[in-house]
């Protein structure tokens, strides 16, 4: 096993450094009585070197949870950091480089590009930033994902899982802070998902990378360090070390939260 | 489903508009060309009506009407005037200026006269002439003054050898100027306007030029009908009394002739609707492109409507109801247009009084509007045939699946290719046949089949595209591929949909390989007519006052010394070489022959003229003669000739050359031998850089127009200058036409791109989320747009070459060497002219682009 990028961190396991943190994070949608609060005052610290997963119904701001923490949507108001940036406060340019340097995405339906090869899909955001590939770097993806047989195929040719490992490697081949993950085996099915999940906690353990997942499933968020559970654009509970079960069994309570406020509504 | 077609055309609102403004603009080209080809034949039939003036019948046979048929006419009950028509043509001149004028006789009546009188009156006597207002001017002249008028006529020689000695003699007639006219109704505008005499004259000179005919004949009789007989009895009764002629209207009998007059016109609207068939050949491309996309895009809205139940036939009836739809308004829109642009140049150029009365407004008729309205709408239905037959082809299955970007286009069949490769080689192969052709001397069959060559290789050219352009694009993106990543995605961006890119780059190919090819053409003729006018003119400009003498007539004036002082002196003049002349016999197989010799300095001679070997045998023991004298004097190059001159007579060796025109050519001291007295009677003059004689010569001309001698200047240099002017204003009327076939392309690029910013959503919010900047993803696209336009300018222009110097070769080498020129100032803004184009169509799509939000690319569709 290659262990030569592995750092091990500070406080490992009981509570590392945050790398991604939200204070009073608000998103509202319209104003008035038809104002929409799909996230309120949510403060949350998501800690380096973790594999944390975001879980919730449909609708409970899960989503735009990860969308303000990445920078890819403004919030109302409140504060979202990555590592010491407050991302609430960048320019789009800042963004962007933000988003080329720092931070890394995998998204549900793959996202790669149908004209370029898996290879030139990896490598594709060192060179939009106009930087060098780290060759080391990029084999120890490649090997990781097991994708070193695939690399000059294009998308059409490979399966719903390998496009997704392809994807991973993309976001990791910057070496960024965090990777956001927005359901990224919603389209694949249960043997590519457990697949890909595995890669992503291998990718954390093995790595050293952070990982923030944003899933509906709760077979998936058992993959995670942690499940932060979210319901009507607030956290709603936090598992750590979390199993199908012990996941399930926290969204039943949410559920069950829910009821009770409807019957007493 | 008529209700849901047009629902999806409200949503694809901005799409067929970009594409319906392709076929609005060949609509309307269309239209306008309809509409002046109408005012042409409008103004051709006025301006003839109007050389009737105010007549109530004109009288026509198909043999011509004599002095007693006119006579006939006006014993006609109800007749209240006849007068025949009759256009004479005389060379008029006042001090050293002259022209060929039309010349028309008073008439007996006011009511046949269609000009006015400005100031003094109506020629009624015998050698009284009144000019049109703007000759006067040029001549200089103001009633009371005197007009010279040169007519030829027909005179017998002495007792007993009538005929054999019977000559044209030049009779020369001094009027007095009486009067100067307007022409208000342009009844003589193409003609310059008409000078008039009195009937009596006219008719005089007319039975004067040939005493042997029976007198002037007339084409037709203007008849004035007393307004107390019926119109239509006197017409009967005049038919009668003239067998076989025919008596109508003015306004029918003006039509009637322009319907023969206006074949040329006719011409003109059907080469002008050639070029707007281009246009909406190119619409055509553009529009079947645009409705390829929106059939892709909405590939899960079909196939959703084949789930719920509509068969194949009810989308492919919806896609071309959509055409239908777009293809009557933009064709309605392109009509305005064109009706509107016509009307604005009218009023323009009613402003600018051309002479010609044009009308005021445009005339709108059934068949202005109905045939750009149907072939419009035609174009775009046909252009959308393959679109609905693929939206026919979307199985129910597709609404089911992921919404995938539409997948990668596949190649094209087989039979296209091999079909192309048969265009191309048997294309290429007529070409090079008319090429020899050509070179053979059969210009006019070589022509034929060369357009036939270069229609069949330039269709094959197009129908492959699909096979070898895409290639060409990723060679070229290759090359430019080096300068970064973004350049990168640009060219792997243009060559995701090779059929569309193909389509777009080819729409702009049509225009730029035929604008290329027209000012290859332009360019190539005008070089090799430039060595070919050397030998047909080998002396730049030529000042003579003996320019008609050479036919044997007269004597000449000597050019004064001051005047050749102010030619040397004058601006752009290399050289001056200095001719006398003098009148000499020689023998020749029938007797004494007499010539015009002229002396000339052989050196100074040989130095100016274009083509030196022309004079390179002169000296003082030679004598040079043009080619056509010596077969026609039987004398043949190296016999030694006997020159009779005035004060000697000399013995020379002949050299026969292609000098042009009848003098013979002997040096100055052969010259003192045969005249000592001969003067100078012409100047050659070599120009500095004969290109600028536009502006050289007539200064030159006003320079020398002052002196008191009349002298012509004439010369390769004016006609040179003529021919570049004709050649460049032709071809700047045929890039402007092809123009609008280069515009409609590139809209047609911008909406390629448009439509690929559109497909591309998500994948530019991944781009722009993976660390794309927003200047990034615009030059992107602007590196994208450019690629497309510039590889279609680059090729357009490298067939435009071929085309255009396989044309030269065919249709020129018949007069001489063709040498094939390039027009590298025209290439070079072709091709600047595509890339920023190509740039500018990137802007609306790029900026769309850059709003995208990079949460576009997490967004399940």
């Amino acid at each position: 096993m290659d262990t030569t990028v592995y750092q091990p961190l500070d406080n490992q396991g009981t509570g590392a450094a945050p790398a991604v943190r939200a204070r009073a994070l608000t998103k509202t949608y319209g104003t008035g009585e038809a104002a929409v609060h799909a996230l309120e005052s949510v403060d949350v610290d998501f800690e380096q070197g973790h594999f944390t997963a975001i879980m919730g119904p449909s609708g409970s701001g899960k989503s735009t949870l990860m969308h303000l923490l990445a920078g890819l949507d403004s919030a109302t108001s409140g504060q979202a950091f990555i590592g010491g940036t407050e991302v609430t406060r960048l320019s789009d340019n800042d963004l962007t480089r933000l988003r080329r340097d720092r931070v890394g995405f995998v998204f549900q339906s793959f996202n790669l590009l149908p004209m370029f090869s898996a290879a030139q899909n990896i490598t594709l955001p060192v060179e939009l930033a106009g930087n060098k590939v780290d060759d080391a770097w990029f084999d120890t993806l490649v090997q990781t994902l097991g994708l070193g047989a695939r690399l000059s195929h294009r998308p059409s040719e490979l399966s719903g899982g390998q496009q997704q490992r392809v994807a991973i490697a993309r976001a990791l081949i910057a070496k960024p802070e965090v990777v956001f993950a927005d359901e990224p085996t919603g389209n694949l099915d249960s043997r590519s998902g457990a697949e890909v999940l595995s890669f992503l906690r291998r990718s954390v353990r093995e790595l050293g990378r952070t990982i923030i997942m944003v899933t509906h499933d709760p077979a998936a968020a058992a993959y995670a360090d942690r499940v932060v559970l979210i319901a009507d654009g607030a956290i709603a509970g936090d598992i750590l070390d979390p199993t199908p079960e012990s996941v399930l069994a926290g969204l039943d309570a949410l559920r069950t939260i829910d009821d009770v406020a409807a019957v007493g509504s | 489903m008529v209700r849901l077609t047009l629902a999806q055309m409200r949503r694809s609102i901005g799409r067929l508009t970009a594409a319906g403004i392709a076929i609005v603009l060949g609509t309307a080209f269309v239209t306008a060309t309809l509409l002046v080809g109408n005012i042409i034949s409008t103004t051709t039939t006025d301006s003839i009506a109007a050389q009737f003036a105010r007549s109530d019948l004109v009288v026509s046979a198909d043999e011509s009407f004599t002095v007693d048929d006119v006579e006939a006419a006006r014993s006609v009950p109800g007749v209240d005037a006849a007068d025949a028509t009759s256009l004479s043509s005389f060379e008029l001149s006042a001090g050293s200026r002259r022209t060929y004028q039309i010349v028309v006789p008073t008439p007996t009546d006011d009511r046949f006269q269609p000009q006015e009188v400005v100031a003094g009156a109506m020629p009624a006597d015998s050698g009284e002439i009144a000019l049109p207002e703007a000759l006067a001017e040029r001549f200089d002249v103001t009633p009371g003054d005197t007009v010279r008028l040169a007519r030829f006529v027909w005179e017998p020689g002495p007792a007993g050898q009538e005929d054999a000695l019977a000559e044209w003699t030049d009779v020369t007639e001094d009027l007095t100027l009486v009067g100067t006219l307007r022409d208000p109704f342009g009844a003589y505008a193409k003609m310059g306007g008409a000078a008039v005499v009195s009937a009596s004259d006219l008719q005089a000179w007319a039975e004067q030029s040939d005493p042997e005919s029976p007198g002037p004949t007339y084409g037709a009789i203007m008849v004035a009908v007393d307004t107390s007989a019926g119109l239509e009895q006197t017409r009967a009764e005049l038919e009668a009394a003239l067998p076989g002629a025919q008596a109508l209207t003015a306004d029918e009998y003006a039509v009637q002739q322009a319907a023969s007059l206006t074949g040329d016109e006719d011409v003109f609207t059907k080469v002008i609707l050639g070029f707007a068939g281009i246009a909406l050949l190119v619409a055509a491309l553009v529009i079947a492109n645009t409705f390829q996309v929106l059939v892709a895009q909405r590939t899960r809205m079909l196939a959703l409507l084949r789930c719920v139940g509509a068969n194949r036939a009810q989308l492919a009836r919806s896609v071309l109801f959509e055409a239908t739809v777009l293809g009557v308004l933009s064709s309605i829109g392109g009509i305005v247009l064109g009706a509107g642009l016509t009307q604005i140049a009218l009023v323009v150029l009613g402003g600018m009084d051309l002479g010609i009365p044009l009308p005021s407004t445009v005339q709108i008729t059934a068949g202005i509007v109905l045939v750009p309205l149907l072939v419009g709408t035609a174009v775009t239905v046909l252009a959308s045939l393959a679109p609905a037959r693929a939206a026919t082809r979307v199985a129910p299955l597709a609404a089911l699946r992921p919404g995938d970007a539409p997948t990668l286009s596949s190649g094209a069949g087989r039979v296209r290719l091999v079909l192309a490769s048969l265009l191309v080689v048997s294309g290429a192969l007529l070409l090079t046949g008319g090429i020899v052709l050509g070179g053979n001397g059969n210009a006019e069959v070589g022509i034929l089949v060369g357009v036939l060559g270069g229609a069949l290789s330039f269709v094959g050219v197009l129908l492959g595209a699909i096979f070898w352009l895409p290639k060409v694009v990723s060679l070229v993106g290759r090359l430019v591929a080096g300068s970064g990543s973004t350049a990168r995605l640009a060219t792997a961006n243009t060559l995701r949909n090779p059929r569309r890119t193909a389509a777009t780059s080819t729409a702009l190919l049509i225009g730029v390989t035929l604008v290329a090819m027209m000012s290859t053409g332009a360019a190539s003729a005008r070089t090799s007519l430039d060595s070919e006018l050397d030998d047909r003119y080998p002396v730049d400009v030529s000042v003579t006052t003996d320019q008609y003498d050479e036919y044997g007539n007269g004597v000449s004036d000597e050019i004064p010394a001051a005047m050749l002082a102010g030619m040397r002196s004058a601006a752009g003049v290399r050289d001056v070489t200095e001719l006398t002349a003098t009148r000499t016999t020689v023998p020749a197989t029938d007797g004494d022959y007499e010539v015009l010799v002229r002396g000339v300095d052989p050196q100074s001679a040989t130095g100016l003229v274009r083509s030196p070997d022309l004079l390179a045998g002169l000296d003082d023991g030679t004598v040079v003669i043009p080619r056509t004298e010596s077969e026609w004097l039987g004398i043949a190059d190296g016999d030694t000739l006997t020159i009779d001159g005035p004060t000697g007579s000399v013995e020379r060796t002949v050299s026969v050359t292609d000098m042009p025109g009848q003098a013979f050519i002997v040096s100055t001291s052969t010259m003192a031998e045969l005249d000592d007295a001969a003067v100078v009677t012409r100047v050659w003059l070599g120009l500095e850089d004969v290109t600028d004689a536009a502006s050289i010569v007539p200064g030159l001309q006003d320079t020398l127009s002052e002196s008191t001698v009349p002298v012509e200047v004439v010369g390769a240099a004016v006609e040179r200058a003529m021919f570049q002017q004709v050649v460049d204003t032709v071809l700047a009327v045929i890039v402007g036409l092809l123009g609008v076939a280069v515009v409609i392309a590139l809209i047609g690029v911008a909406n390629t791109l448009s439509l690929s910013v559109i497909e591309r959503r998500r994948e530019s919010a991944t781009l722009r989320a993976i660390g794309l900047s927003r200047g990034q993803l615009r030059s992107m696209l602007a590196i994208e747009g450019m690629l497309i336009a510039g590889v279609g300018a680059l090729l357009g222009v490298a067939l435009g070459l071929l085309y255009g110097w396989a044309g030269s070769a065919t249709a020129l080498s018949a007069m001489g060497d063709v040498s094939l020129a390039v027009p590298w100032r025209d290439i070079a803004i072709v091709l600047v002219v595509a890339l920023v184009a190509g740039l500018l169509a990137s802007i609306v799509p790029g900026r769309a682009a850059a709003r995208t939000s990079p949460v576009a690319a997490l967004a399940v569709d």
